[in-house]
């Protein structure tokens, strides 16, 4: 406490009374403070009789404004939040860095880059779990621990990349800078894990030298440093006559089989690997490699230029092979026998038939009666002449002097086709073929108009040019076509189809009720259907999952419901009763009920009941119609629990002057109880509930 | 900034991604039913279409927004876009052609040298990553261009980016980077 100077007199000798909250100067006797505050820590009882102190903690970093109540209210209940989080994650780190053996300091790094990113709120939308892994991970990049982030996502059981690109990302924003991984960091733990026992170390060392050495060959960029690792132990293993098989390599270091045995083979590729141990371990070889994906490039550039080469020459003697085959036949042709007579003539009657055929469009219409037949079986296939073909037939059953009908080849085609698409559209007049002549025609002259080929938003019509519409067509099928489809459609997808309509169903049948909510998407607990032969059953069913209370004895409960007539015996736990009482009172007040009866033998059921309730072990049998009521009844019980704020000590106190109070309230809760037994019942049970409680809490 | 000295670097462009819309609602059954080549997914609530013409694949929404990807150049993708609306229109619904756009595009090219990916990840921090855990390759992200690249040890890039301009700017500002930490030819 600095000692000030009197204001008035000067003086230094100033008497701060702290009962009194003030501060006076003794040599002139004026008070300089009235009402001090004190910075004390004050202790307050809480319930159960836990003295605790009174004030929340401010962290040096939150935020340094007070929080203003109303307009800055949410500051202030996120601030609160806020600690919530950190601490959370504290307790996280701890727990994930323990079981990755992190020292202290580490976890106490991790935990500040945990603040940093929540500060930074990158927490928003990811797991924590993630997060705490990426800031563990950071840790160990940055100190340089041979902890791979495959442990990391070992341990969470979470993909690795999943956790890397959060590590990624938390890199990127904190602008923190990992040094790259080096397979060296790893060889020792391998090592250990290998079990070489005395000599590990000397193996870890070799491993070391051939990491090196792989790393000067440059088979390390691109690669995972553990399966490197992996080779190299392997390796040194069997340098220093160590039986280590590839499945126990492939076991601690966690790379497949394959990813090894390439590794091996890269390295069997350099010349490294034709020296002998001796050698290896004396001489280093100047020489670098390529790395090996670029050497296979080459490789494989190499292969195919070979290919090419190799196509060429062929060719070339494919060449030559023609050039003989067409002197030998010619010269074969002179020495063959030659036809004279009618035979020539039939050699030359093939020709004219060949063309016959060959021609799809005949070149006159009058011929196209005599050669429909085969007109038919020849291009049946084909299916554009086809359609041309029936057009045929139909132009010349109709219309005979069609000017399209021209005989001429070449234009022909076109022109068939030209004809066959408009009159197909005649004949299957559809809305997709009005429609799409009157967007022909407001296309064309917007494509008049416009010929923007930028993209400006304002020319929303489909500029067609550059578009082939025949081709178009062609994606399109037509009705027979879609017939089919829609059929196998159909039964491809009818459980989909099915689904679809007793969802529609059930939507409009609960709107028709008017329970109909938008989007039930709501994932509430599960209730699955409890099945049971008998109520009881299901009540225990429903009791095994609900948990109301150990303590119960469910037999007795049932037994309540069938029979009245239950013998009857001392009642005991005084106190208990009276608690339960005070809990029916309280209830009492709620529901109205008002009826007289015999209190002896009432009570004396009533403790049976409830000393039965205590001691025996639980049964959970009770009758579906306790069920429902008991869920309420335990809910109501709850908040009376809640409420309370006296701890049970107190209530027993009380119970002797409640004592007295207690029989008349007994009397209706008895007459109550035999009239709706099953109401009593419940009330019990719901009371035992909080008595339970109570006994929790102790 | 040049980027080539004797020879020209060859940037192929791979893929081309689009996206316009049609302004209307469209019917995926019907397209469904009614097109060749279609691949109807009720559950997610598209449809693919393929062309072959320019090899495109389009995904189409019900509520007229179309993705189209597979294309080689932006033209190309412009005139497959257009081709698939046609298509669309025929089927009987009233297009419209609006707000095309080329959202990304992917496009490769190799370096004649290999490159020493450490070094560069080292001389280029923070806007170069390497994590050879996660993955073989360097991500070189450059932020104003929108463009990333990624460098393989073997001398070969995958660059993406908004459009193609984009992307060749960004080999040409990479290449004096990558050439500094080439890695000495031997053999």
């Amino acid at each position: 406490m600095s000692s000030r100077v009197c204001r008035t007199c000067g003086g230094s000798d100033i008497d701060v009374d702290q009962a009194r909250g003030s501060a006076v100067c003794t040599s002139c006797g004026s008070v300089l403070e009235d009402n001090i505050i004190v910075s004390e820590v004050q202790f307050v009882e809480g319930s159960g009789g836990v003295s605790s102190a009174v004030g929340q903690f401010v962290s040096a970093d939150g935020p340094v404004k007070a929080p203003l109540l109303g307009s800055g209210f949410h500051t202030s209940v996120g601030k609160e939040s806020r600690a919530q989080t950190l601490q959370n994650g504290k307790r996280q780190i701890q727990q994930l860095g323990s079981q990755l053996q992190l020292n202290q300091h580490c976890l106490d790094t991790a935990f500040n880059f945990f603040k940093l990113v929540v500060s930074k709120h990158l927490t928003r939308g990811r797991k924590t779990e993630h997060v705490i892994a990426a800031c563990l991970y950071l840790v160990c990049r940055t100190e340089g621990t041979p902890h791979m982030l495959l442990d990391l996502s070992d341990l969470l059981q979470v993909n690795v990349y999943i956790l890397g690109k959060t590590f990624l990302l938390l890199a990127r924003e904190l602008c923190i800078n990992a040094p790259a991984i080096d397979p060296c960091l790893y060889i020792p733990r391998f090592a250990h894990m290998l079990e070489f026992g005395a000599k590990t170390h000397e193996v870890s060392m070799t491993a070391l030298r051939l990491v090196q050495r792989m790393k000067r060959d440059w088979m390390h960029t691109g690669r995972r440093p553990s399966g490197l690792c992996g080779a190299a132990l392997l390796v040194a293993a069997r340098m220093h006559k160590f039986r280590r098989s590839v499945k126990d390599v492939i076991g601690v270091v966690k790379v497949c089989q394959t990813t090894l045995r390439k590794r091996l083979t890269e390295f069997e590729d350099t010349p490294t690997s034709q020296l002998t141990i001796d050698e290896f371990m004396r001489v280093d070889l100047e020489q670098e490699c390529d790395p090996p994906s670029f050497t296979a490039a080459q490789h494989k550039a190499k292969m195919q230029q070979l290919e090419q080469e190799l196509a060429k020459k062929l060719d070339e003697v494919e060449g030559e092979i023609s050039c003989y085959k067409d002197e030998i036949e010619t010269e074969l042709e002179k020495s063959r026998p030659k036809l004279r007579g009618i035979y020539a003539a039939y050699t030359k009657e093939v020709d004219p038939e060949d063309n016959a055929e060959v021609l799809s469009m005949p070149s006159e219409p009058e011929e196209v009666e005599s050669e429909d037949v085969e007109l038919q079986a020849a291009t049946h296939h084909l299916t554009e002449d086809f359609l041309c073909q029936v057009i045929q037939e139909e132009e010349v059953r109709g219309m005979k002097g069609d000017p399209v009908a021209e005989p001429e080849k070449e234009s022909m085609g076109p022109h068939r086709q030209a004809a066959s698409l408009t009159s197909i559209l005649g004949k299957l007049p559809s809305t997709a073929s009005l429609s799409l002549q009157q967007t022909f025609q407001t296309s064309d002259t917007s494509e008049s108009g416009e010929k923007d080929l930028g993209d400006h938003p304002q020319s929303e019509e489909l500029d067609l040019e550059g578009i082939d519409d025949q081709e178009i067509d062609k994606y399109i099928l037509n009705e027979k076509e879609v017939q089919v489809k829609t059929e196998l459609w159909m039964k491809q997808n009818a459980e989909y189809l099915k689904e679809q309509k007793e969802k529609q169903e059930r939507i409009n049948k609960e709107k028709e009720e008017g329970t109909y909510k938008e989007k039930k998407k709501k994932k509430s607990k599960k209730r699955d259907q409890i099945e049971a032969l008998t109520a009881g059953e299901a009540i225990e069913r429903m009791l095994e999952k609900k948990k109301i209370s150990s303590k119960i004895n469910y037999d007795v409960l049932r037994d309540l419901n069938r029979g009245t007539g239950s013998p009857t015996r001392s009642p005991d736990h005084t106190p208990d009763t009276t608690v339960a009482r005070k809990r029916l009172n309280r209830r009492r007040r709620r529901k109205t009920s008002d009826s007289n009866q015999d209190l002896a033998a009432n009570t004396s059921i009533m403790g049976k009941r409830f000393r039965h309730l205590i001691s025996s072990t639980p049964k959970k049998k009770k009758t579906a119609h306790q069920v429902e009521r008991t869920v309420t009844v335990v809910t109501e019980t709850e908040t009376p629990a809640e409420t309370e704020s006296n701890p049970p000590l107190d209530s027993a106190a009380e119970t002797s002057p409640t004592l007295p109070t207690a029989p008349s309230p007994m009397e209706e809760e008895e007459e109550e109880e035999e009239e709706e037994e099953c109401v009593s019942a419940l009330q019990l049970v719901g009371d035992y509930g909080c008595d339970a409680d109570e006994e929790e809490i102790f | 900034m040049d980027s080539s000295n004797d020879e020209a670097l060859d940037i192929i462009i791979t893929n081309v991604v689009a996206t316009f819309r049609t302004r209307c609602h469209l019917n995926l059954r019907t397209i469904a039913l009614e097109g060749t080549n279609v691949i109807y997914k009720p559950e997610v609530g598209k449809v693919l279409m393929k062309l072959r013409k320019p090899m495109i694949t389009a995904s189409i929404w019900s509520s007229g927004k179309i993705i189209c990807t597979g294309a080689t150049s932006e033209d190309e993708a412009k005139l497959g876009a257009r081709r698939l609306a046609r298509c669309l229109q025929k089927l009987g619904f009233k297009v419209r052609f609006s707000a095309f756009k080329v959202v990304n595009v992917l496009a490769v090219c190799s370096m004649p040298f290999a490159v020493n990916l450490i070094n560069f990840t080292k001389n280029n921090r923070p806007i170069a990553s390497y994590e050879p855990e996660l993955h073989p390759a360097a991500t070189y992200r450059i932020k104003n261009l929108k463009a990333t690249i990624q460098v393989f040890s073997t001398g070969s890039l995958t660059v993406t980016g908004p459009n193609v301009q984009n992307v060749a700017t960004a080999v040409e500002q990479v290449y004096p980077l990558l050439f500094e930490c080439q890695k000495p030819r031997c053999k």
